[in-house]
């Protein structure tokens, strides 16, 4: 036997040579009774060739030393499995993993049902988080998370109200506990007021709020801007990270209001970073919640001083009139870019409270002689009245509010006339008021500071951003 | 419409300059003058989105 010389195409009129012959034509599959048949019919078999021997219908070739057996393949079929679809036992054959199908848009889950089992599980909301659920069919469910700490925005379900729950000035102010108002031109009447929402109507689900924040309008008169704002203790708050701001608003018609910040650095820090979170915000008469994402700059390089905050507040974006509403709740500004299920920034009522008296503290309403702290006359037109503050506020008290106040002692009331901090004596802890009257205190004598027969009477301490 | 007085009170650490302003309905805040012309510089430039 010749060795193979692999292919060769003939032309018309060419020679077929002995070597030809044995060279291509004699190269294909030489069939023979037996492996003794081929033996002896093949004496100098060559590398490569190809014999089938039909007493064992075995396909062999030759590897240079000896005949071997061609490689067969031994599957007849292909069978789906546990998460597996299709197979066959011809031709070509598909199988498909039934999970990858399962799935049928981003975030979805395959979760198992049973031994052997399983199911899509429909990615949750924005904000949502997964948690283990035996009620459920996978025993997975996504559900809003309402855990506390993640909002810096303190009193943002507008909970706490030490100051009143109606404002008429228009001067720069605290209002709801934490909130400040500011305008640079005034409307003629306009009130920011708490409003109560009818049990089951607050606008988000799972979480039951009491009040919210109004800003109404009666009468127009040169104003032509309002600003309802939040300072957050220290500017280093989300500085160089992502936030969401969150909120839900209505109007009493169409109103378009805008979102802005400010890093403020404080006494003695570097100057006054501003931007805007958002666009703008339209409002129309039915609740809806708004949010929007902010990159707060950076703070390298800056110099930070006492007292600095970022401040994030509302203002308004269409012109103001008469009937002018816009009501606000559930305010909440988070780490990330995502708009979470609202939730305050301490979770508690209890929790809300103390936050907002770590700035202002108020005493007051309960009784019409209620007490709200010791001390001793110093001259006899004066006293200094240790008043505790029921947890430690940011610094030491910079301003007193007072009204209707009266020194006591033996049953003898005097009237108070002026009432300052005795800032030199004070701390966060407890603070020093001077209480003046206009005549009549014994010195050093103990005096007792309460309201003058008056539900009306209190005192509060501000430590104020 | 808010009043504006200032007194001076004698303590131990000396004369204090204190404001006192009445916001009618016999509602008081005082406060030192010098935190007093801190809110006055700042009322002067309120926030605006930029």
């Amino acid at each position: 036997m010749a060795a193979g010389l692999g292919f060769k195409t003939f032309t018309s009129g060419e020679v077929l040579t002995a070597a030809d012959t044995n060279g291509y034509l004699m190269q294909g599959i030489n069939v023979f009774a037996n492996a003794s048949a081929r033996t002896a019919a093949i004496t100098s078999p060559q590398e490569g060739q190809y014999s089938y021997l039909k007493d064992t219908n075995a396909l062999e070739y030759y590897d240079g030393a000896a005949w071997v057996g061609a490689p067969v393949g031994d599957i007849t079929a292909v069978t789906a499995g546990t998460g597996i679809s299709g197979g066959g036992s011809s031709g070509d054959v598909t199988i498909t993993n039934s999970m990858a199908t399962t799935i049928d848009a981003k975030g979805d889950l395959i979760a198992g049902t049973a031994d052997n089992a399983f199911a899509r599980l429909t990615v949750g909301n924005n904000g949502e988080t997964l948690v283990a659920d035996s009620s459920t069919s996978t025993g997975l469910r996504y559900q809003s998370n309402f855990a506390a700490g993640k909002n810096a925005i303190i009193n943002g379900a507008f909970n706490v109200w030490q100051r009143g729950t109606s404002f008429t000035a228009n001067s720069a102010q605290y209002t709801v506990d934490r909130w400040r108002i500011s305008a640079s031109a005034y409307p003629t009447t306009g009130t920011w007021s708490q409003q109560t929402f009818t049990p089951g109507t607050a606008p988000a689900s799972g979480y039951e709020a009491q009040y919210f924040w109004r800003y109404a309008i009666t009468t127009v008169g040169s104003s032509t801007d309002w600003y309802f704002g939040q300072r957050i203790e220290d500017v280093r708050t989300f500085a160089g990270q992502t936030a969401t701001f969150s909120f839900w608003a209505k109007a009493d018609t169409t109103r378009t209001i805008a979102v802005g910040y400010n890093q403020n650095f404080g006494s003695g820090g570097s100057g006054t970073v501003s931007g805007s979170v958002g666009t703008t915000y339209s409002l129309t008469t039915s609740w809806q919640r708004f949010s929007a994402t902010v990159s707060l700059p950076s703070i390298s390089g800056k110099t930070v001083g006492t007292s600095s905050y970022l401040e994030v507040f509302f203002q308004q974006n269409s012109a103001l009139a008469n009937g002018y509403t816009v009501d606000i709740w559930g305010v909440q500004l988070e780490a990330g870019s995502v708009a979470t299920a609202f939730q305050t920034a301490t979770g508690t009522l209890q929790g809300e409270l103390a936050a907002c008296q770590r700035y202002y503290v108020r005493w007051g309403g309960l009784n019409v002689y209620q007490n709200f702290g010791q001390g001793y006359a110093d001259q006899t037109t004066t006293a200094i009245i240790q008043v505790p503050l029921p947890v430690t506020m940011r610094v030491v008290p910079t301003s007193i509010d007072f009204s209707t106040l009266n020194l006591s002692t033996g049953g003898t009331n005097t009237t108070v006339t002026n009432c300052t901090l005795l800032g030199g004596n004070s701390s966060n802890q407890i603070a020093c008021a001077y209480a003046t009257v206009a005549s009549g205190l014994t010195t050093n004598r103990p005096y007792g500071l309460t309201a003058n027969n008056s539900f009306g009477g209190y005192i509060g301490f501000s430590a104020e951003l | 419409m808010e009043n504006v007085t200032f007194i001076e009170i004698e303590t131990s650490a000396g004369t204090e300059t204190h404001a006192i302003i009445d916001h009618g309905n016999e509602t008081f805040t005082s406060m030192p003058k010098s935190e007093y012309d801190r809110q006055q510089a700042e009322q002067s430039t309120p926030p605006v989105i930029e």
